[in-house]
């Protein structure tokens, strides 16, 4: 195969100077190289630094995933997060904008911002989502470029670069205080306190606050921190009174201030402020010890003063003019051996005693000690009749013993005290409880369910319920007694008796006549003697009868009496008055006059038949007719005798009936017992309340004041 | 001829004194300096390839460091960022369980532009020393990295697509990283880097280097 001959080529030679040969292409690597050279040094030296902030915890904290910010702007990146050495805490290590971390300074404060929900707001949402993030705070500091920091766990009160003034406050306790808790000024958030913190000597509580400029200049010597929280009731004299603070105070506390008096001054950096119960106490809180010229005094009282506190006022003719400021026991050696008095100081403000505003100390207590001899003496009084808080008292009693402004060097001056007229309250009040105590509520109740018993053994007993029965017997009895034949025919008798002596008057007619013919005058005397004495016996016997009428009132006394008794549910005694009717029933009708009453008839009349017989027999007497007159005399005596039986017997049935009356209530099903029972069921009723409320009692006795 | 054993003798333009345009392939006459049809500049061996060859091929390699190096995605998901790579962002894919996108991604963006480097690093060189594959295979081997290189950017495509569809705000929002960028030009750079190779010194070097 042959080749087509090559035609003649033009060949340029190649150039030769390389430089002449390179390619402008090489501009590209070259560029390419600078920008990425200038791209790695740019991210290289915008890396930051390194900085370690040392956490007690880092929930949250992930590295390369954390930011770092201030001001809300993220200035930086957790790189890694490991345990410090002694494993006592997380060393979170952060690289910091190179800018930023040259202003670092020592004391820049680093938290975990992480999301909050209280009761002042929700904090920190936006980190539910995101995550954590670490945020900085600190006051630049050109060239400072610190490196390791002390992370806190919380935001720090106050941001450093803001403005305000820092105090601490006092407290007694912290219970109602927390962390972030605000402080008003009339109402006016004007700042925040940290989370309250127990004193080294644990008898109190310190809380640093922070209030914001310009609000911070209300602060002087004159300011008073008072407890806004929750709210506060208080009963007093003055009515109820009701405060309560924002919502937000009411579920964090919250403290509130006010400059109480004018002329304070300027508050030095390490000013401790004492928190105050309420505004009221905070404002009376005036006194203690900011009055320049405010005279100190002792006061030694010998009686209890429970109830004063340092704070408490002390008061000249009702008249706010000092403070209690203190509270001691000392001991007094005395002849009779060592007593403990208690010694309270007291400061006087001069100004409030009508003094000059700058009066000195010295001519103030001249001026007391001129008062105390005009009998100026403190006293102990209650500070209302509510409640047993004290306040001293100065007052005026000129009757009081000599004594005088005791001055004596080195102490403060001491002023004499009177014995206080106190009602003692608390004594009273223990007193009362004790009296409720020492109630013998057991025992009364022990008694009470007995007596129940008792009652309920004697109305069930056997001999209750046939003691009706015997009674009933017994006044069958009398009335078969009064209903017999016997008794009955007395009057049946007395009648007979009557119609022989109207026979034997007629017989007399005739004897009469026969006198006027026969002397036997003396015999008929003697006969009419006899019959005198019979009329005799019988008024004597219509005496007695109506005796023994006289008494059946008495008897029905005593039944209405026993029937009283019975509803007053003396048993007992009912049955011994029951008792003692039967006895005065018995004893009625088994009296010798009841009985001798048939025998006596029987025999008066026995012996006007004697009588005349013996006239019959006998001659007929001259005088017949004052004979006469006199028998006539004595049938009207037997009839008036005669006339009051019937009443006696009608009394008699009275009796029985008002008898069976009773007795028929005293049946076993009869309401009496009805009554009875539901009377002792009612007296069981309130012997359980009785002994419920003696429960109760025991259990609280504090109800018996409080009413619950 | 050593070439002669893989390859039959081949007659090359250059051989038989004409110039093929490289643009429209019509076979002009020497001495022309410019195509008859297409009108562009005739040149019978680029001179100054294999330079551009480097320059591009370095120029890629630079900006192939950084697109490995810094974040490709920024993910920002309910206000939390996460930065990928190229190779976290294939390890993460395995670790989610998505092998099989995790492999498309590697191959695109790892397995394929570095063996374009090592080609076009091995035709460069094969210019000038002698290797053992045939001039034909290496033609292959030309064509297939000038096919391949264009597809290396699927990743960059990705990116571009997803930052400019994911943009939720806070919900979700992705953006590029300089990664993108220098992955994109790494890219371009490679594949100018193969433009810019003239397969015809393939063949010159076996007639300059005659056994």
């Amino acid at each position: 195969m042959s080749h087509p001959r090559p035609a003649e080529m033009d060949m340029s030679p190649p150039r030769k100077s390389f430089w002449r040969n390179l390619s402008f292409v090489w501009l590209v690597p070259i560029a390419a190289l600078a920008v990425t050279l200038f791209i790695a040094w740019q991210s290289w030296a915008a890396r930051g630094t390194l900085i370690e902030i040392r956490f007690t915890n880092a929930a949250g904290v992930t590295a390369d995933e954390t930011v770092v910010r201030y001001r809300d702007v993220s200035v930086g990146l957790v790189e890694n997060v490991r345990f410090s050495a002694d494993m006592e805490s997380v060393i979170v290590a952060a690289r910091i904008d190179q800018n930023v971390a040259d202003n670092l300074p020592v004391d820049a404060q680093f938290w975990v911002v992480r999301p909050e929900v209280s009761a002042r707001g929700i904090s920190g949402l936006s980190t539910v989502l995101s995550g954590v993030y670490i945020e900085a705070s600190f006051t630049p500091e050109p060239g400072a470029a610190a490196s390791s920091f002390e992370g806190t766990n919380k935001a720090p009160l106050v941001l450093p670069g803001k403005k305000g003034t820092r105090l601490t406050i006092r407290a007694s306790d912290g219970s109602r205080l927390s962390a972030g808790s605000p402080i008003f000024y009339r109402g006016i958030e004007v700042g925040s306190i940290e989370a309250p913190r127990l004193l080294d000597s644990g008898d109190g509580v310190v809380v640093e606050g922070f209030v914001e400029a310009p609000h911070d200049r209300r602060i002087n010597s004159a300011t008073r921190f008072w407890d806004v929280s929750g709210f506060s009731v208080s009963l007093g004299a003055g009515g109820l009174d009701l405060s309560v603070d924002s919502l937000a105070s009411l579920v964090t506390g919250g403290i509130s201030f006010d400059t109480v008096f004018s002329g304070g001054t300027t508050i030095d950096d390490d000013q401790v402020f004492d928190l105050f119960e309420s505004e009221k106490s905070a404002r009376e809180s005036v006194f203690s010890d900011v009055i320049d010229n405010a005279v100190k005094l002792t006061v030694e009282f010998d009686e209890s003063v429970s109830g004063l506190s340092a704070g408490s006022p002390v008061q000249y003719r009702g008249l706010r003019v000092g403070v209690v400021s203190a509270i001691g026991a000392f001991i007094e050696d005395t002849a009779s051996g060592q007593t403990v008095k208690l010694r309270v100081t007291i400061s006087i403000d001069p100004q409030s005693m009508g003094l000059q505003k700058d009066v000195r100390p010295a001519e103030t207590l001249a001026f007391l000690a001129g008062a105390v001899k005009e009998g100026l003496r403190a006293q102990l009084a209650a500070k209302s009749i509510f409640s047993n808080t004290l306040v001293v008292d100065l007052v005026d009693a000129p009757d009081a013993p000599e004594a005088t402004l005791g001055i004596f060097n080195g102490e403060f001056p001491v002023l004499p005290s009177i014995e206080s007229d106190l009602p003692d309250v608390t004594a009273t009040a223990e007193g009362l409880l004790q009296r409720v105590n020492d109630l013998p509520v057991e025992e009364v109740m022990e008694q009470a369910i007995s007596l129940m018993a008792s009652i309920e053994a004697v109305a069930a007993a056997e001999g209750t319920r046939t003691a009706p029965d015997a009674i009933l017997a017994l006044i069958e009895d009398a009335r078969g007694l009064i209903g017999s034949e016997a008794t009955q025919a007395i009057p049946q008798e007395l009648r007979d008796t009557v119609g022989e002596l109207r026979s034997t008057i007629a017989g007399l007619t005739k004897v009469t006549e026969d006198l006027q013919t026969a002397d036997a005058v003396g015999q008929l005397v003697a006969a009419l003697n006899a019959a005198e004495v019979a009329a005799e016996d019988f008024s004597g016997l219509s005496a007695e009868l109506s005796e023994a009428g006289s008494e059946v009132p008495a008897l029905i006394d005593d039944l209405r009496a026993l029937t009283a008794k019975a509803n007053s549910l003396e048993v007992e005694q009912l049955m011994t008055s029951a008792a003692s009717f039967l006895d005065g029933a018995d004893k009625l009708v088994d009296s010798e006059d009841m009985r001798a009453l048939p025998a006596a008839l029987t025999g008066a009349l026995q012996e006007a038949q004697a009588a005349l017989s013996q006239l019959r027999e006998g001659g007929i007497v001259e005088n017949a007719n004052a004979t006469l007159a006199s028998a006539s005399d004595a049938a009207k005596a037997v009839a008036t005798a005669v006339e009051t039986l019937p009443a006696l017997s009608d009394r008699l049935a009275r009796l029985v009936r008002q008898a069976e009356g009773t007795l028929a209530g005293y049946g076993n099903e009869s309401s009496f017992n009805r009554e009875t029972v539901a009377a002792l069921r009612e007296v069981r009723q309130a012997a359980a309340a009785v002994s419920k409320l003696a429960r109760a009692l025991e259990r609280n006795p504090n109800s018996l004041l409080f009413g619950r | 001829m050593e070439n002669t054993r893989t390859a039959p003798s081949v007659l090359t333009a250059r051989a038989a004194g004409l110039i093929g345009c490289t643009q429209c392939g019509r076979v002009q006459t020497p001495g022309a300096a410019r195509c008859i049809r297409c009108g562009s500049v005739l040149q019978s061996r680029d001179e100054a390839s294999l330079q551009k060859v480097w320059a591009w091929f370095f120029a890629g390699l630079v900006v192939y460091v950084p697109a490995n190096i810094y974040p490709m995605l920024r993910t920002s998901s309910l206000g939390k960022t996460t930065d990928s790579t190229i190779l976290g962002g294939v390890i993460d894919l395995i670790h989610h369980g998505s092998i099989g996108i995790a492999l498309i991604v590697f191959f695109a963006s790892i397995v394929i532009p570095v063996g374009k480097f090592i080609a076009i690093a091995y035709l460069a060189l094969s210019i000038r020393h002698r290797v053992k594959l045939s001039d034909h295979r290496r033609h292959i081997l030309y064509e297939i990295v000038e096919f391949v290189g264009r597809w290396s950017m699927i990743d960059v495509f990705v990116v571009a697509i997803l930052a400019a569809l994911v943009q939720l705000d806070f919900a979700a929002h992705i953006n590029p990283g300089i990664a993108a960028v220098s992955f994109a030009l790494s890219v371009a750079f490679t594949m100018m880097s193969a433009q810019s190779f003239d397969p015809r010194l393939i063949w010159d070097a076996n007639k300059g280097n005659p056994a």
